[in-house]
């Protein structure tokens, strides 16, 4: 297990694709980040501390992560790698574990990291400079298990656009449509969609259900996508 | 026996690829895999490398199953396809990340890249590789491990006659020293110049199995002997 996560390790740092989806979200989160902050100081945003502004501004930035945590499983098909890699890692567990642990690695990190960039970014707008470090553990939290979910999905799924598609559905397409009509079945369903658990978890609300449950729930949805990924791989041909 | 085949079946939805295989590849010559485009043999390798899985029956490297093995790369060194590589990533970076799959040392690298004669080119993208250096890096992967047995899709594929020659002499250098060299194409002339047996089939099913020079023996050349086989299958 060790050997199969330092080679997807050394994989992920020796081509581009990482250098570009790293820019592309911290870029991203420091100007949501900055943008917020204004809103927050002509009073159009609730948020109030600068951690709560970086936790707004994940919105956007996070399809970097996903989008990142998704190439790692579909680049294997797309450059028709998969069964050099599988030849080397003949256990389909063992390849999709070591995958989904240097996914979850790098997005907790970069997680982290580009909370703390939002937050800093934010106390130097708004007047309330506080909760930059639960800000940013959250988000962590949050995008790498949008990671793991991405991942597993990816596997199942096998192509970068349906993988995309899905995974833009599930998070920020959907959940606004039922919203939409505010009737409270829709919005009830709304509530078990990944994207609206992960607000809750990171908004901190308690309405419709704790923080804890919007965490059980995303991390739900990891487990099933991980399952249907790993059911898929040990199918099908290579 | 290096490599077995019991009764291997595959089938992909109505067409049937591989049909009921027996077959036992030997260390220390070269065999050659031979038959018409279609035929199976690229579905065959692949199954025993763990990759399709077998309609029925078994294909064994050692007396096992390729995926039981916790470094399959010291057992098997495998050249599938030219586009084993991420276009974005170097040659040498690709056989670091593959080294490190089967806890190989790292300097092991940089060796398989000088007896390929790939040194130079090791800094570039894959992307970039010609086909015969496509080709190269792929066997310098499949002699990472210093495996036992070496299993050859087509290696000649593409190549310019020196890299054909090269890979001819690099593969019966490889058989002198004891190893299994299993190597597949539907070239006859190749085959003829580089294996010492051979196997044919044709539509996926087991036509020969014999010396070289037995083949050879009964007809005036392996074009003949290939066409009786080939026409009395039909
Ligand atoms: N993944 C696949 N899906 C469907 N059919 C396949 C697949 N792979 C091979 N085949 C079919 O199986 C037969 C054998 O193909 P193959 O093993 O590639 O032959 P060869 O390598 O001898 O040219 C062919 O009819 C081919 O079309
Ligand atoms: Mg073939």
């Amino acid at each position: 297990m060790r050997a199969a996560i330092s080679s997807e390790w050394t994989k992920l740092w020796t081509t581009r694709t990482i250098w570009w989806a790293l820019l592309a979200a911290f870029t991203l989160m420091a100007a949501a980040a900055g943008q917020n902050s204004f809103y927050v100081n002509n009073g159009d945003v609730p948020a109030t501390s600068a951690g709560d502004v970086a936790v707004l501004s994940v919105a956007i930035a996070q399809l970097a992560f996903v989008a990142l945590a998704m190439l790692v499983m579909t680049s294997e098909y797309s450059a028709g790698t998969i069964r050099a890699t599988l030849s080397w890692v003949p256990s389909r567990g063992r390849l999709l574990s070591a995958k989904i642990a240097v996914v979850a690695a790098v997005t907790l990190a970069g997680g982290v990291l580009a909370g703390l960039l939002g937050g800093v970014v934010a106390a130097g707008i708004v007047d309330d400079a506080s909760d930059i470090t639960g800000g940013a553990v959250k988000i962590g939290i949050y995008l790498m298990l949008l990671g793991v979910l991405a991942t597993g999905l990816a596997a199942a799924l096998r192509g970068p656009v349906v993988t995309l598609v899905v995974l833009l559905m599930g998070i920020v397409v959907v959940p606004p449509l039922l919203q939409i009509p505010d009737i409270s079945v829709l919005n009830g369903i709304a509530d078990t969609f990944p994207g609206v658990a992960g607000d809750h978890f990171l908004s901190g609300d308690s309405n419709p259900y704790p923080q804890a449950v919007g965490l059980l729930i995303l991390m739900g949805w990891a487990v099933l996508a991980v399952v249907a990924g790993w059911r898929v791989l040990q199918r099908r041909d290579a | 026996m290096a490599i077995t085949l019991q009764k291997l079946t595959k089938t992909y939805g109505r067409t049937l690829a591989v049909d009921g295989l027996d077959l036992e590849v030997r260390p220390g010559r070269v065999t050659g895999f031979l038959g018409p485009n279609g035929a199976g043999k690229s579905t065959t390798m692949r199954m025993v490398l763990g990759l399709d899985r077998p309609t029925s029956g078994r294909a064994l490297v050692n007396g096992r199953p390729y995926a039981d093995y916790q470094w399959p790369l010291r057992e098997v060194g495998a050249v599938l396809e030219a586009k084993a590589a991420h276009p974005g990533r170097t040659g040498r970076n690709h056989l670091l990340a593959m080294a490190r799959s089967n806890a190989i040392p790292a300097g092991r690298v940089d060796e398989v890249l000088g007896m390929v004669g790939l040194g130079d080119a090791a800094g570039k993208r894959f992307g970039t590789y010609s086909l015969g250096m496509g080709q190269r890096l792929g066997l310098a992967g499949a002699l990472l491990g210093d495996p036992g047995v070496l299993i050859l899709d087509e290696p000649v594929n593409g190549l310019d006659p020196d890299g054909v020659r090269w890979i001819r002499r690099l593969l019966r250098d490889l058989a002198a020293e004891g190893r299994t060299v299993f190597v597949s194409s539907h070239l006859l002339t190749e085959m003829q110049m580089t294996a010492s047996h051979l196997v044919v089939i044709a539509k996926g099913r087991l036509l020969a199995d014999a010396p070289m020079d037995d083949l050879l023996g009964g007809h005036g050349s392996l074009e003949d002997a290939y066409y009786e086989l080939t026409e009395s299958a039909a």
